[in-house]
């Protein structure tokens, strides 16, 4: 709460309450709201402002990447100092948004979103806004929230156009249905392929955010049950009604209704949703290619503490920079590691993972 | 396997070994089967007669396990000793009435014509069935000239056994051969000379059947992405393997409400349906 007293900041919602459809009421379920934003890219920071303003109870953003300056373009959270000084979009983010609103709590977490971690930024949400880059993290974010009852507002950019749908447990089917689960599958076009423009992102991103308000608010019924698809650049608009739940879905098919669940049974529906991963989760080594970005992150099943690689590689005599969150050092190759403390490391100017893991293994794996 | 009746050939394949130097007789004609032939002739002009024999063995063998039927040019002796289903003759060579009191009731007679008049008396003679050709000028009858697609109408027309074009047919003219009338096509060195003779024989035998579709009145009319498209799709899931786009992330719409991918499959193509299909973008 801000020391000047509450006086000053009376008024801070007056005109979302004016609103009818919101009004004191949705006001208020808004302030005791819980909100996750997966990924803090262009969608994530302009999610994150909007449900920040709107005064949502608490804003938790994960993020798995850091500033550069080719996001400043678009990203509206971010300016040239968090480029220069490389912070991870979401503590990045989470300055910034404490500084909008200081009467709501942000939560920051520095991570990859995966299946064996995904429970913890889940925690108490109510709902879950897409601000990724991938479908693969997409599908797992709508099975996870499709086992927990809460909805799961997809967003996507790319060039002049960007699509957006509401999934909402027991009302429409999940992403696996309108998509497919073949993880093979030919990715659409992404930011780093077709470019994208920031008036979609802030297109897109107002469609889900006022999706979100509306369930957070009390006004569910006003959730549009439908899939937007949009271009900004000739202005074509196309919204489709989504399908109801499809009865064979493993997914979607089985309804969970998270008023009707007490929150010891939301935590075993998410850890069953997870069963069978959580097993193997403590030994993993994994290189994911990012699409089109010509680097690859590759997770190791260690934990990096940062001042004693930066020691390491200022004895070796390599160029580096680094803050509290990462370690970013510039191989001879011209390659790029950026070493984040959780085993993270994201491989820059590599494509192939395979290459990935040699760099990885050779300047990673000595004491 | 079921054996559907001869007559129900569409794609009619004859061997020419020079064709594919290297590569084993057999092998190639296996690979016609597997592409879905369903008619096939040794034509061997030039080798012994014990070496065509050899052949028209082995590949009565092959024809056999695929249930198609086989058809020796010329020699009605190798036909008979192989137990094949037929010959094929050309004009100059013994008339119908011989080989088939040396054949018997049962075997087929095919005859090579070049114009209606020929067709028509091999009609009445007792033919089977008749090749009307060649369409195109051919290397593998030097010399001959191209009768065109115009006698390919005519035969269409006037004659009732069934009736295979034949004759420098590829896959760039086989359109205009089917439009000519043609339901039946033989190709020599467009199948057995190429590189994936199975592919070929697929690609003659979809053409085949897009123009049998139309013929059907099979071929739907719908407006996809905001465009008028005809498909011969019956579900959603054939049409976009139809349109190449099977490998993509794609959300399919049909007349205002989204279909699961689930039901792609259970999802007819009606005359007049709105689909539009989006690829997912997946930017964030």
């Amino acid at each position: 709460m801000h020391k000047q007293g509450n006086d000053l900041w009376a008024d801070r919602y007056d005109r979302q309450i004016r609103f009818a459809p919101i009004g004191t009421a949705g006001q208020a379920k808004l302030a005791e709201a819980q909100a996750l934003i997966v990924g803090c890219g262009a969608l994530g920071a302009s999610l994150a402002q909007h449900l920040t303003r709107a005064g949502v109870g608490k804003v938790r953003i994960v993020d798995r990447d850091f500033v550069e300056p080719s996001n400043l373009q678009r990203q509206v959270l971010f300016n040239e100092a968090d480029a220069l000084s490389m912070l991870p979009k979401a503590v990045a983010a989470a300055d910034k948004l404490r500084a909008i609103n200081g009467s709501i709590e942000i939560e920051a977490l520095v991570m990859d979103v995966n299946h064996h971690n995904l429970a913890a930024p889940l925690e108490g949400a109510d709902i879950v806004l897409d601000g990724t880059d991938n479908a693969a993290t997409r599908l797992l974010l709508s099975e996870a929230c499709f086992a927990r009852g809460i909805p799961f507002i997809y967003g996507g950019v790319a060039g002049s156009q960007g699509m957006s749908a509401a999934l909402v447990p027991g009302e429409t089917c999940c992403l696996r249905c309108l998509i497919g689960e073949e993880a093979d599958a030919e990715e659409g076009q992404n930011c780093d392929t077709a470019g994208v423009l920031s008036s979609s992102v802030e297109f897109v991103a107002s469609l889900q955010a006022v999706e979100a308000v509306k369930w957070l608010s009390g006004n569910r019924d006003a959730i549009r049950k439908s899939w937007i698809a949009a271009d900004l650049w000739t202005f074509s608009v196309r919204e489709s009604a989504l399908p109801g739940r499809s009865a064979g879905c493993p997914i979607c098919g089985r309804v969970i209704a998270k008023r009707d669940m007490t929150s010891h049974e939301q935590m075993q529906a998410g850890k069953e949703s997870e069963a069978g991963s959580s097993s193997a989760s403590w030994c993993h080594t994994a290189a994911v290619a990012l699409c089109g970005r010509d680097s690859v992150q590759v997770t190791l099943p260690v934990t990096f503490q940062l001042e004693k690689w930066r020691e390491t590689f200022e004895r070796l005599g390599y160029e580096y920079k680094a803050n509290r969150y990462l370690l970013k050092v510039e191989l001879p190759e011209s390659e790029r590691l950026v070493l984040f403390p959780d085993g993270r490391v994201l491989v820059q100017g590599v494509a192939d993972p395979a290459r990935a893991l040699q760099l990885c293994s050779f300047y990673l794996t000595r004491p | 396997m079921t054996e559907k009746p001869w007559s129900d050939f569409e794609l009619y394949v004859i061997t020419a070994s020079s064709n594919h130097p290297g590569k084993d007789l057999v092998e190639v004609m296996e690979q016609t089967l597997i592409g879905g032939a369903d008619i096939l002739q040794l034509r061997n002009k030039t080798g012994p007669w014990e070496s065509v024999l050899q052949e028209a063995a082995a590949l009565r063998e092959l024809t056999r396990r695929y249930g198609v039927p086989f058809i020796v040019n010329d020699y009605v002796d190798i036909a008979i000793q192989v137990d094949a289903d037929g010959v094929h003759i050309g004009q100059d060579d013994m008339p119908i009435a011989e080989a088939r009191r040396l054949l018997g009731p049962g075997k087929l007679i095919g005859v090579s014509t070049h114009n209606l008049e020929q067709a028509l008396k091999a009609e009445r003679d007792g033919a089977d069935y008749i090749g009307v050709g060649p369409v195109y000028p051919t290397d593998t009858k030097p010399g001959r000239a191209a009768v065109t697609t115009s006698y390919v109408t005519e035969a269409a027309e006037h004659i009732r056994i069934p009736f295979v074009a034949i004759g420098g047919i590829t896959l760039d003219n086989a359109d205009l051969v089917l439009e000519a009338g043609a339901r039946r096509l033989c190709a020599v060195s467009a199948i057995v000379g190429s590189e994936d003779p199975a592919d070929a024989c697929r690609s003659f035998l979809e053409k085949i059947g897009r123009c049998k579709a139309i013929e059907r009145n099979a071929v739907t009319t719908i407006k996809l992405n905001g465009e008028k498209h005809q498909t011969s799709a019956g579900n959603l899931e054939e049409l976009v393997r139809e349109l190449g786009q099977g490998h993509k992330r794609i959300v399919a719409e049909l007349n205002g409400v989204i279909v699961s991918k689930g039901m792609w499959a259970d999802t007819a193509i009606q005359s007049g349906v709105d689909i539009e299909l989006i690829q997912f973008v997946g930017g964030g």
